[in-house]
């Protein structure tokens, strides 16, 4: 009984100190009402070796999803210190927790990014499943692009860079923890998605943007019409952390369709019938694709096995009724000219990053899992030793 | 120690006796209605005013006896009346304590002792469905204050000799009538002599409800959780009493108690059992998720502001962060405000009359929450929220009382250490259920430890050809409870 | 009903269900740094030993009654029982230390969102102390209620993390070395205290037929659980995975993050904290119960001196999580490695008494450890 009646008294005792610390709710607590809700970080080159920090702040309304403000800090020496400086100048917590997008500047790719990229791995409240891309110029401008349907920026990039587009084969989307595998496996490459600014959407009359507001420092500009649309078709290759070279659109595209999570895409094909020039625009439905490194005699070969369904969507040339009725229906000759032309973006391609030192196809890799010993003789040369082999085989879908 | 009072002989002077009882008995609705025999003996009846029946007492005790010569003896004397319920008492303590009960003390001069009379007339209310247990499908009697009658219901369903009833009395000054129901060679009877001897040790004034001796059956009277099972409805009684637990019926209350207790079956509904199993085990689901959204919503809520915002989604995130700007008050803290509003209005509408009740829920509902968003005081989806909360709660309304307490406790939890003090208040409460028993039966039975076979009608409502045996967890002595057809009756049909 | 303080059933769960949560957090992490890609390896080792421990004591568990105690009692006196169970109570209380500083970090990364004060896991040490006192019948019951929420949200955390990973990471097998591979092993033994544990369950749980089956298919289980997540976590981060300190909390969240739910797999993470919380009050409730044993007092009043020392040790090592693991698994392992196998394993050699039945296993104060 005595037992119980401490009991009871040390229990009196803990839910009076929780109480107090409910009802004070004052210790250190940084709530949902102090916090800035960052969805996206910009990382340009500054100037002196610094980084100027872009940080799009999710501004939320009543009965509203809410818009984007940003807010720069200009020569910080690391994105730790921006984000700390952040902090300094809104008054508000700014959390990362929803920071869905990494924007790296052009000119930042220049220099080993992970100098910028591991304050978001190294940090317990940082995700590090959100998409990086590289602008084609600042990021700081791309962020403060307007969509033309309303969306916060981020938003619209995130569109563009989404698993979606992936599929579809136009874009090479990754995100950091990918990125930050290539950058630490033994071929220390990957890539990352080139994001262009267009700014030629006005006549296409993009909606309005009262839900845009984007600011520089502490000054707001006025939201304007939105009229920025954001092209990601090219890819960036890194090597060490560094901009190794840029894939063409066409070159990603082969790329997708031979290593990645793509499913189908749209390309167009040149023939020429009857003497005249004709464009095909496939839709290419990929049914199995495979690569594998072998040894051969110390050499690797890295052979891409690619299958695939063609259907013709459009054509240049005006076709008869029974043409278009049978669109499913590939000719041989324009079947044939997709394959060639896949084998030869796809070679490209694979020069194009061998020649930079970027083991994009993962040839490295896959020596060290299934040739440890052939990674082992050829060390840093293996990559540039690597052969490449193509075979790949298009159908009708009749 | 308080000495024992000894008991006066009732002798064969009726005068005397009526002094006696007056003595015993002072108030003034305490009658005495004399009459004479033929040969003109003293007769008299004492009796309570208003609870005995006069009527009754008039034509079957009066008019015999005063057409004929006075009897020599108690038997003779009860050869003349008419009564099916004829007790005697030999002293004046023990009449006098039946004339309390209703039944009036017939003193004949000539004859020592008291013939009890059963003419109690006690002001009754109509056996009805009780307003906390309402079923769509299934019988709706209910219980009433009236512990004879209660055991007319269980009687009347089960038409055997081994429905047992223990009558027991309780309180030095309300001396009020607890019936032990049980029946015999299912029930554990040593549970039974156990409940016995524990309402017998009951040293109370009075027991104005079955509520008073719940407290003297647990050994944890101070727990938030319940410890004895409650019901209105002598059909759950009864289906209680085959699973083997005992019904506790308490005269002037209509609720009952069943012991052994276990948490899960306030999760089970009666009309469970008259559903399809499918339909009865989707409804238990739904109820322990909305039990659960009773709790742990308010708090997740609160956490999630606080501590978490990653949990909420990026959509739903913006849209509470857009509507809880300007509100003067924390998150916790505007909850804990919303939940005591709740609370208050819940109260005042059990208590208010129901047409001002009506009108209440409008105010409470329409104005104080309108009014309170509009005015900037709180947030709409902090509404939303108590709103579910309040109302998932009433799905299992055994348990409304339990659960308003423990969600305040892990609103406070959450709103002070953040998940992880949900997290430790659930660990605090999972080892407390564990080591808690309600009569030698686990209260998280048939999960914690968990049975296996117990489990057909637990969350998961089986189909009645599965549910053979009676619960194990009661370790019953007959387990039968539903017999495979014979081959002959297979056969038949 | 059983009037042993856990069955064989309960021992199935807490194999099965609590154990293998607790090597899903920092332990990964720990093994790949020596181990990399050959993790599932080390661990292997780690379990096939742990394994044939449990199964040796489950043959002693069917040969007797008796206790640890009773046993140690039976063949050096009772001074040398209450020794050995003082000395254990040390270890218990040593073992859970890492443990409590892994889920602390745990707790402050999964639970909050940004730096919080150490006062949100102080609570914790009021939680164990209550259940230190409860005793083994509580730790059995909720292992029971553990089952039902692993067996839910093991496989959705799985299922959600599967499609990301590529398990072609785990090649080639052996490139670290055996040697790398055996030290990985040993480095983690702090995670596998199972052995000991089931030490302290004989003679609490009553020994029927095919209940050595039913356990060791119970830990299997639950190894083969740990295993599978350790090749999932290794497929998903590879060459990263050193730096996912708590793998629980990473591994699915590549697959809710951009839905628009959101962070779902955080409910499912959520929902498995009380059986982290569970798993974390185990060694200190065997410590609770050896000291009690050992000064033959009531288990309240060495809880509370633990908890006390834990307090202080909580308060103390608050930000030196890393420094501790180091100690622990780097210099420290060989202490693990003793109590948590071979002391077990010697268990076998104490003298016995056949069929003593219940009584047997009752000390002379009656109660049971």
């Amino acid at each position: 009984m005595k037992t119980n009646k401490i009991g009871m008294r040390i229990f009196l005792l803990i839910a009076a100190f929780l109480l107090l610390l409910f009802f004070s709710n004052d210790f250190g607590l940084i709530d949902i009402q102090k916090t800035s809700i960052i969805t996206a970080i910009g990382i340009d080159a500054g100037e002196e070796g610094g980084m100027d920090i872009t940080a799009q702040i999710a501004v939320p309304e009543a009965g509203n999803s809410g818009k984007a403000g940003n807010v720069s800090v200009k020569g910080a020496r690391t994105v730790g210190e921006a984000i700390s400086l952040l902090n300094l100048k809104t008054g508000w917590y700014p959390t990362l927790v929803h920071c869905r997008l990494i924007l790296l500047g052009e000119a930042a790719t220049k220099t080993d990014v992970f100098r910028s990229l591991d304050y978001f791995l190294r940090s317990q409240f940082v995700e590090d499943s959100c998409l990086v891309a590289v602008c084609a110029e600042r990021a700081e401008d791309a962020l403060g692009a307007q969509s033309p349907v309303g969306d916060m920026t981020y938003a619209a990039i995130e569109k563009v860079l989404s698993s979606e587009a992936q599929k579809t084969g136009l874009v090479s989307v990754n995100n950091l923890r990918e990125f930050s595998k290539g950058y630490y496996s033994v071929g220390k490459s990957s890539f990352l998605p080139v994001l262009t600014l267009k700014k030629d959407a006005q006549a296409e009359g993009g909606g309005s943007s009262s839900a845009n507001e984007s600011q520089s420092g502490s000054s707001a500009k006025s939201a304007s019409a939105g009229s920025d649309l954001f092209d990601a078709s090219s890819t960036m290759l890194f090597f060490r952390g560094r901009q190794a070279d840029v894939l063409s659109a066409e070159e990603t595209l082969a790329f997708n369709l031979a290593y990645t999570a793509t499913d189908f895409a749209y390309g167009n094909v040149s023939v020429s019938e009857n003497g005249e020039n004709v464009t095909y625009n496939l839709k290419i439905k990929i049914t199995k694709k495979s690569e594998k490194v072998s040894d051969e005699k110390g050499v690797p070969v890295l052979r891409f096995s690619i299958r695939a369904r063609a259907q013709i969507a459009d054509a240049s040339d005006a076709g008869s009724a029974q043409e278009v009725a049978q669109s499913s229906v590939v000719p041989a000759f324009v079947l044939q000219a997709a394959q060639d032309r896949l084998r030869l973006q796809l070679d490209a391609a694979f020069k194009k990053a061998q020649n930079c030192g970027c083991d994009l196809f993962g040839v490295c890799q896959s020596l060290q899992r299934f040739q440890p010993r052939l990674l082992q003789t050829l060390g840093e040369n293996a990559l540039s030793a690597a052969k490449a082999s193509f075979d790949i085989r298009f159908d009708t879908l009749h | 120690m308080e000495k024992k009072k000894e008991k006066r002989p009732l002798l064969s002077d009726a005068e005397k006796n009526i002094q006696s009882l007056k003595e015993i008995l002072s108030a003034q609705d305490i009658l005495v209605y004399r009459f004479e025999t033929a040969d003109k003996k003293l007769c008299a009846a004492v009796y309570a005013d208003g609870i005995t029946d006069k009527e009754l007492l008039g034509e079957l005790a009066a008019r015999p006896l005063a057409q004929e010569n006075a009897p020599k003896t108690r038997l003779e004397a009860e050869k003349l009346l008419l009564f099916p319920e004829l007790k005697e008492a030999d002293d004046a303590e023990t009449a006098a304590f039946e004339i309390l009960s209703g039944n009036p003390a017939l003193l004949i001069d000539g004859i020592a002792g008291a013939i009890i009379l059963g003419t109690k007339k006690v002001a009754l209310r109509a056996v009805m469905e009780p307003q906390t247990a309402i079923t769509v499908k299934g019988p709706r009697e209910g219980f009433i204050e009236d512990v004879k009658t209660n055991m007319s219901l269980i009687r009347r369903r089960f038409k055997t000799p081994n429905l047992q009833f223990d009558m027991l009395t309780v309180g030095k000054q309300s001396g009020t009538a607890v019936c032990v129901a049980y029946l015999k060679g299912i029930a554990d009877e040593s549970l039974v002599k156990k409940v016995c001897a524990r309402i017998q040790e009951t040293a109370i004034d009075g027991v104005p409800d079955s509520s008073y001796i719940a407290q003297f059956l647990t050994d944890r009277p101070h727990s938030v959780f319940k410890q004895a099972g409650t019901t209105e409805k002598p059909d759950i009684l009864c289906a209680k009493m085959l699973e083997g637990r005992i019904g506790i019926l308490v005269d002037g209350s209509p609720i009952a108690l069943t012991l052994p207790y276990m948490l899960a079956e306030d999760f089970q509904s009666a009309q469970d059992y008259f559903v399809s199993p499918v339909r009865a085990t989707f409804s238990r689901i739904l109820r322990l998720l909305a039990v659960l959204v009773a709790v742990f919503l308010p708090a997740m809520y609160v956490a999630a502001q606080l501590f978490r915002l990653q949990l909420l989604p990026f959509g739903l995130l913006m849209t509470i962060s857009g509507g809880i700007r300007g509100i003067p008050l924390s998150p916790s803290l505007e909850m804990f405000f919303l939940l005591i509003v709740l609370e208050v209005l819940i109260e005042a509408s059990i208590r208010m009359p129901k047409y001002v009740a009506l009108a209440l829920s409008v105010i409470g509902a329409l104005v104080l929450g309108d009014t309170a968003v509009k005015a900037g005081l709180v947030s709409s989806p902090a509404i939303i929220i108590i709103a579910l909360s309040g109302i998932s709660a009433y799905t299992v309304p055994d348990l409304t009382g339990t659960i308003s307490v423990v969600r305040m406790a892990y609103l406070v939890a959450a709103g002070s250490v953040g998940i992880y003090g949900v997290t430790l208040l659930t660990g605090l409460f999972a080892y407390y259920l564990v080591s808690s028993d309600s009569w030698g039966t686990p209260l998280l039975a048939p999960f914690s430890p968990l049975i296996k076979h117990d489990l057909r009608d637990s969350v998961y409502k089986a189909d009645l050809f599965s549910l053979r045996q009676r619960p194990q967890v009661f370790s019953p002595k007959n387990r039968t409870r539903l017999r495979k057809k014979s081959a002959a009756q297979k056969e038949e049909s | 009903m059983n009037e042993k303080a856990l069955n064989v059933r309960q021992i199935c769960f807490l194999f099965a269900a609590i154990l293998p949560v607790t090597r899903m957090l920092v332990y990964p992490a720990t093994l790949s740094y020596r181990a990399k890609n050959d993790l599932v390896w080390a661990a292997l080792i780690s379990f096939a030993a742990e394994f044939a421990v449990i199964a040796l004591l489950l043959l002693l568990a069917k040969k007797t009654d008796l206790t640890f105690f009773g046993l140690v009692q039976n063949t050096f006196g009772r001074v040398a029982a209450r020794i050995a169970c003082f000395v254990f109570s040390l270890y218990f209380f040593f073992s859970s230390l890492l443990p409590v500083l892994e889920q602390r970090g745990f707790i402050l990364q999964v639970f909050y969102e940004n730096v919080s004060s150490f006062l949100s896991f102080i609570p914790f040490v009021a939680v164990s102390l209550y259940a230190s006192v409860k005793g083994l019948r509580s730790t059995g019951r909720v292992a029971d209620l553990s089952l039902p929420i692993f067996a839910v949200c093991i496989p959705v955390l799985l299922l959600l993390a599967l499609p990301e990973a590529d398990f072609t990471a785990l090649l080639p097998v052996g490139s670290t070395g055996a040697g790398n591979i055996f030290r990985s092993a040993a480095e983690g033994m702090n995670w596998f205290g199972g052995a000991a544990y089931m030490l302290f369950f004989l003679g609490n749980f009553r020994y029927e037929k095919k209940s050595a089956v039913k356990i060791l298919s119970a830990y299997g289980i639950g190894a083969a659980i740990v295993l599978f997540f350790l090749a999932l976590f290794y497929g998903i981060f590879s060459d990263i995975a050193i730096l996912q300190q708590n793998a629980l909390a990473h591994i699915s969240k590549y697959a809710t993050s951009f839905t628009s739910l959101g962070r779902i797999d955080l409910l499912f993470i959520f929902a498995l904290s009380p059986v982290l919380l569970f798993a974390l009050c185990l060694p200190l409730q065997l410590s609770t119960r050896c000291a009690a044993e050992a000064l033959h007092v009531r288990p309240v009043f060495p809880a509370a001196a633990i908890h006390l020392l834990l307090l202080l040790f909580i308060l103390f090592f608050n930000q030196s999580y890393l420094e501790i693991q180091t100690l622990m698994t780097q210099k420290l392992w060989y202490v693990f490695v003793v109590f948590a196998l071979l002391l077990p394993a010697l268990a076998l050699v104490l003298r016995r008494e056949k069929g003593a039945g219940a009584g047997g296993a009752r000390l002379k104060n009656g109660r049971r450890l």
